[in-house]
């Protein structure tokens, strides 16, 4: 690595990975300002941080010497992507970099949001916290299997939770602020507004800024029906006051099917109303149905083929769904998780002529530049896959490319993901149907078992596994689960598929045993093979199975 | 079935029919079952032997399954679960649930389903084996020449047995240490059958065994004390790993004495009198000793027949798992290269295919992952960073993330989970991984895959995570946390 080697220092070991990362092997692709860059980037470590507080005041004259910008970079929302950004950009490369973010709450609005985003604050964490405090009581009713006894009924307390989840949050957001604060990284309290290519006001106050990056994500969106306003969305599901007793969620997706599942856990009677035929639109058919299935057996309905068309309140305060089919009365709760749209309302983005889709995401281009060349956008805004991970690799990839001189586009294929229902899906790759559409011939590996912990509770959990083999160049080009651990499980099995690796290398792997996991290497013969050509062929071998 | 016989050529020479079968195995455990089942698959004619079932095994005693079904790896994970959910328990209280009045255990219940668990899979593993068309005959094994077994049926009755060739897969059992009063302690066979569930146990050793009991009844309540000779558990592991699970099982409330061994035991009206080799005495209702596991070689007859076997008695093998007979063949814990089931199925599956299947194929013994399932559960692959360092030419570079598992946060249990990476500094190639931590066991089955195909660190690091989960970890791992030098090695003083 002749580059590593031509850089003028080798002191610590993190700047060794420091500029191993930076700088993998391309030298064909190294632009011609890279040999300066190089330089400045060497003289980095001998001189202090940028840790000087750049306040608005200071700003247009400070440091400017070197710049027409108060700073390099100012962000606008300091969630996933937008931390991820102005650290890199700042840490990395010494840019100059600034995130205003909106006032904590833990439901948003147009000028309330928090440091820490909806990953923090609204999403995964929170969601998390409350997955696991539900899933106790299938613990519980598991481990009567076990030989455990209850003098009385395991009962739960609604505000004992609520109140450590939000201590819980209220620390992350200390640690966020402290992430930036660290990295140097000016943070500014209230809302950003693009006043032209170059300018963010907050609040009324301007700064000036070489990059602008647009990093405010999404919000739950609900249908314009009659009573809607009786409805509560994620972000008040995760903070309610007290337990519903009986909840309709409206909605077949994963924010849907996993708040069916905490409220079940935490013993609501939970209705979930979805528009199709299945649930998880997107998703592997068999997962689809599998954790239908599963999810009813625990206790859950689901209303199938049903639209929402009016909420109802009635005297005693209980509220009704009035549906295409039926009406559902006697909740205490509805949720609608009918989806997220891009919060880009009101951020001035029209008027410098940065360009949206119809639904309102930021559009961009592969390095997540807009239309506009010094602003760009990364993480829900831009609706690409809206998840913090991808948020923080679109974050990451945008500050190498504009500080670091290195070019870098988010890799979105194979990107894995999880649904945090009960029991949980973890999926990396293609689903079946996708391909079958993509390669034709597909040889798919399934085992749908019942786990050893279920044998010993006697409940009815299964696990379903599936691996997804295109038949011509053996490679795993789809990995799906829904049972116990499958998120945890995955991950591995992600970087396995990332990869390219093939069936065979899945076969030579040993397994950990006893485990689920394990079965992901044992599966021995497929399932099917599905073959796009020669139908007739693969019916005259009757140990081939085509689908359908 | 036939025609596939006589493509085979090597099954179907000149000596076809004159022995009563091809393959003839003793040991239906994970080995056996498998060589048999798979070498039928090729066409071969195949008879296992098999002693009568019983949950503790003797010389007379063992039963279709195995160490791994009847007395270790499914018993010991189905304890392993109930005793995790004392853990749950208290970590559900922070997430706001109560359970007033007392929590009872029943371990007669758990004792019930789990012998119901094993009896199944026995049977399952005999119709496995009735549908394979292999010959089940019940009885103990011994070997009389190089093409044939005999068997003794329990009611001591013989039968004589040809075949062309031999596999063995007796596996191996736990042994127990000379010392006065050893008749008192128990082994993991019983430890696994206990009728009541002891109140103070006392478990000697500090391998895998040693420390999944001592999770195990400090998870169903009882007091722990564990003892073993050296100074951290688990050798043969990473050290920073074995450091991490010695502070966890000290923080799940089990007493730990490193270097100190245990002298002589006798019986008391209170319980059982331990004395250490420091001088103390402790009483316990149960002692364990998880002190190793021999071969069972002994009663094969292998000496007469002209098998080898080294010093502790397993049967030495080539690479093909053939011994030093050339028709009679050895796979799983009798030959002791690594004692874990999957093993022994890669052998098996290797020794089918090379005697029956016509595509000789050596098992590979690189990169295959293991767990250790205390409370919290260990797990590795590849190389720790000891053995990278023996073994390496280059520097290695050593990533660790020791974290607070999210479910922490709320429960407020005082438990890291740890995580680590050691990679080739030159070549970027992960030679090792581990983790200490839920899930751990899990979690690294995919680790592995990547691992096994030579994955890089650059590959880790281009994988996306998946948020919010402990293994996302393995893939964000940004920092070095040391890199060493072979030449230097010095690093721990464990």
């Amino acid at each position: 690595m002749a580059t590593t080697a031509a850089l003028p220092f080798s002191c610590s070991t993190t700047l060794q990975t420091l500029t191993r990362n930076l700088y993998p092997r391309h030298p064909l692709l190294i632009p011609r300002r890279r040999l300066h860059h190089l330089r400045s980037l060497a003289a980095v470590p001998t001189r202090p941080r940028l840790r000087r507080p750049v306040s608005a005041s200071a700003a247009p004259n400070g440091s400017s010497s070197t710049s027409e910008y108060d700073y390099d970079l100012f962000t606008i929302g300091a969630g996933s992507g937008g931390v991820r950004a102005s650290r890199f950009a700042s840490t990395l490369f010494g840019a100059r970099a600034a995130v205003c973010e909106m006032p904590f709450a833990t439901i948003s609005a147009d000028d309330l949001g928090g440091v820490g985003g909806t990953c923090v604050l609204r999403g995964c964490v929170p969601k998390k916290l409350l997955v696991y405090a539900s899933k106790f009581s299938h613990e519980f009713e598991e481990s009567n299997g076990f030989g455990w006894t209850y003098e009385t009924e395991p009962k739960h307390d609604w505000s004992t939770l609520i109140a450590n989840k939000n201590t819980e949050l209220q620390r992350l957001v200390g640690i966020y602020k402290n992430i930036l604060n660290n990295a140097g990284v000016d943070l500014i309290e209230g809302r950003g507004k693009v006043v032209d290519p170059h300018t963010v006001s907050v609040d009324g106050k301007l700064y000036t800024a070489k990059n602008i990056l647009i990093a405010v994500g999404g919000r739950p969106s609900m249908p314009d029906i009659p009573g809607i306003e009786h409805v509560i969305d994620s972000d008040a599901a995760l903070d309610l006051p007290s337990k519903p007793e009986k909840i309709a969620i409206v909605g077949g997706g994963y924010i849907a099917l996993e708040f069916a599942g905490i409220f079940n856990g935490l013993k609501s009677e939970v209705h979930v109303f979805i528009r199709q035929p299945k649930v998880l639109r997107g998703f592997d058919e068999e997962v689809r149905d599998f954790i239908a299935e599963q999810m009813s057996l625990r206790g859950i309905t689901f209303h199938t083929e049903e639209s929402p068309q009016a909420i109802t309140k009635s005297n005693d305060g209980l509220l009704s769904l009035k549906t295409n089919k039926e009406t559902v009365g006697g909740f205490s709760h509805i949720m609608f998780a009918t989806g997220r749209k891009p919060n880009t309302k009101n951020l001035g983005l029209e008027e410098v002529g940065v360009k949206m889709d119809n639904k309102g995401a930021i559009v961009v281009d592969e390095y997540s530049r807009t239309s506009v060349d010094s602003i760009w956008a990364v993480g829900d805004v831009t609706d690409r896959i809206n998840l913090t991970p991808v948020a923080l690799m679109e974050g990451g990839a945008f500050a190498k490319t504009a500080f670091g001189d290195e070019p870098t586009k988010p890799d979105h294929s194979a990107v894995p993901a999880a649904v945090f229902s009960q029991p949980p899906i973890g999926q990396v790759g293609l689903t079946e149907e996708q391909a079958i559409e993509e390669y034709g011939d597909v040889d798919v590996y399934i085992s749908n078992f019942r786990p050893l912990r279920a044998t010993l509770s006697g409940l009815p959990d299964r696990v379903l596994m599936k691996l997804i083999v295109c038949a011509t160049t053996n490679k795993v080009v789809g990995v799906h689960m829904c049972g116990d651990d499958a998120p945890e499980i995955i991950q591995g099995i992600a970087i396995a598929v990332k990869a390219g690796l093939t069936k065979q290398d899945f076969d030579a792997t040993v397994g950990v045993h006893p485990t689920s996991a394990e079965e992901f290497v044992t599966m021995r013969s497929p399932t099917r093979k599905v073959r796009r050509e020669a139908a007739a062929e693969v019916e005259s071998k009757d140990e081939v199975v085509s689908k359908q | 079935m036939a025609r596939k016989m006589l493509k085979d050529g090597e099954v179907a020479v000149a000596d076809e029919g004159s022995y009563d079968y091809d393959l003839f195995v003793i040991g239906a455990g994970s080995g056996g079952v498998r060589g048999s089942r798979t070498s039928a698959g090729f066409g071969a004619k195949v008879a296992i032997c098999e002693l009568p079932f019983h949950p503790i095994s003797s010389e007379w005693l063992g039963g279709h399954g195995g160490t791994c079904v009847i007395r270790g790896c499914v018993p010991k994970k189905i304890l392993v679960y109930g005793a995790s959910f004392r853990g749950e328990f208290e970590d559900s209280k922070q997430f706001g649930w109560e359970i007033s009045g007392d929590i009872n255990y029943n371990w007669k219940k758990l004792l019930e389903n789990k012998t119901q668990e094993i009896v199944r899979l026995n049977g399952v593993y005999k119709r496995i084996l009735g549908n394979s068309g292999v010959t089940m005959i019940e009885g103990a094994g011994s070997i009389v020449d190089a093409h044939t077994v005999e068997v003794t049926q329990p009611d001591g009755s013989k039968q004589r047995h040809t075949t062309k060739h031999i596999l063995i897969a007796t596996g191996s059992r736990a042994t127990r240490v000379n010392i006065p009063g050893k008749e008192l302690a128990i082994t993991s066979d019983e430890a696994l059958s206990l009728e009541e569930l002891p109140k103070r146990a006392v478990i000697l050793g500090g391998g895998y065994i040693a420390v999944e009991f001592a999770s195990i009844w400090r998870g169903l309540g009882a007091e722990v004390d564990l003892f073993y000779r050296k100074e951290l558990p688990l050798r043969g592991f990473d050290d920073e790993m074995r450091t991490i699970v010695a502070s966890n099982l000290e923080g799940r409330g089990i007493r730990l004495h490193p270097g100190t061994n245990l002298t002589e035991l006798s019986k008391t009206a209170d319980g059982i009198k331990v004395v250490t080799d420091k001088g103390d005495e402790l009483i316990a209702d149960v002692v364990l000793f998880a002190t190793g596991r021999a071969p069972n070689s002994n009663r094969l007859n292998l000496e007469a027949v002209g098998v080898e076997v080294d010093q502790v008695g397993s049967i030495k093998v080539d690479e093909y798992s053939r011994t030093s007979v050339p028709n009679i063949w050895a796979v799983g814990d009798v030959t002791n290269r690594i004692n874990l089931t999957p093993v022994a199925l890669m052998e098996a599956t290797c020794f089918s295919k090379t005697v029956f299947g016509g595509q000789p194929i050596k098992p590979d013994y690189k990169d295959v992952p293991c767990a250790v399932f205390c409370i919290p559960p260990l797990s590795v692959v590849g190389l720790s960073e000891q053995e990278a360092l023996a073994e390496a030419k280059n520097d290695i570079l050593v990533y660790t993330s020791s974290f607070n598992p999210m479910k922490n946060s709320i429960s407020k249990r005082q438990e890291k989970s740890v995580m680590k990476l050691v990679v080739d500094a030159e070549t970027d190639k992960v030679l090792g991984a581990a983790m200490s931590g839920p899930d751990a066991a899990e979690i690294m089955q995919g680790i592995a895959v990547a691992l096994k195909a030579g994955a890089t660190k650059a590959t880790f690091d281009s994988t996306v995570g998946i948020h919010p989960s402990a293994a996302e970890e393995f893939v964000t791992m940004r920092t070095l946390t040391r890199r060493v030098s072979p030449a230097s090695k010095p690093k721990t003083n464990l």
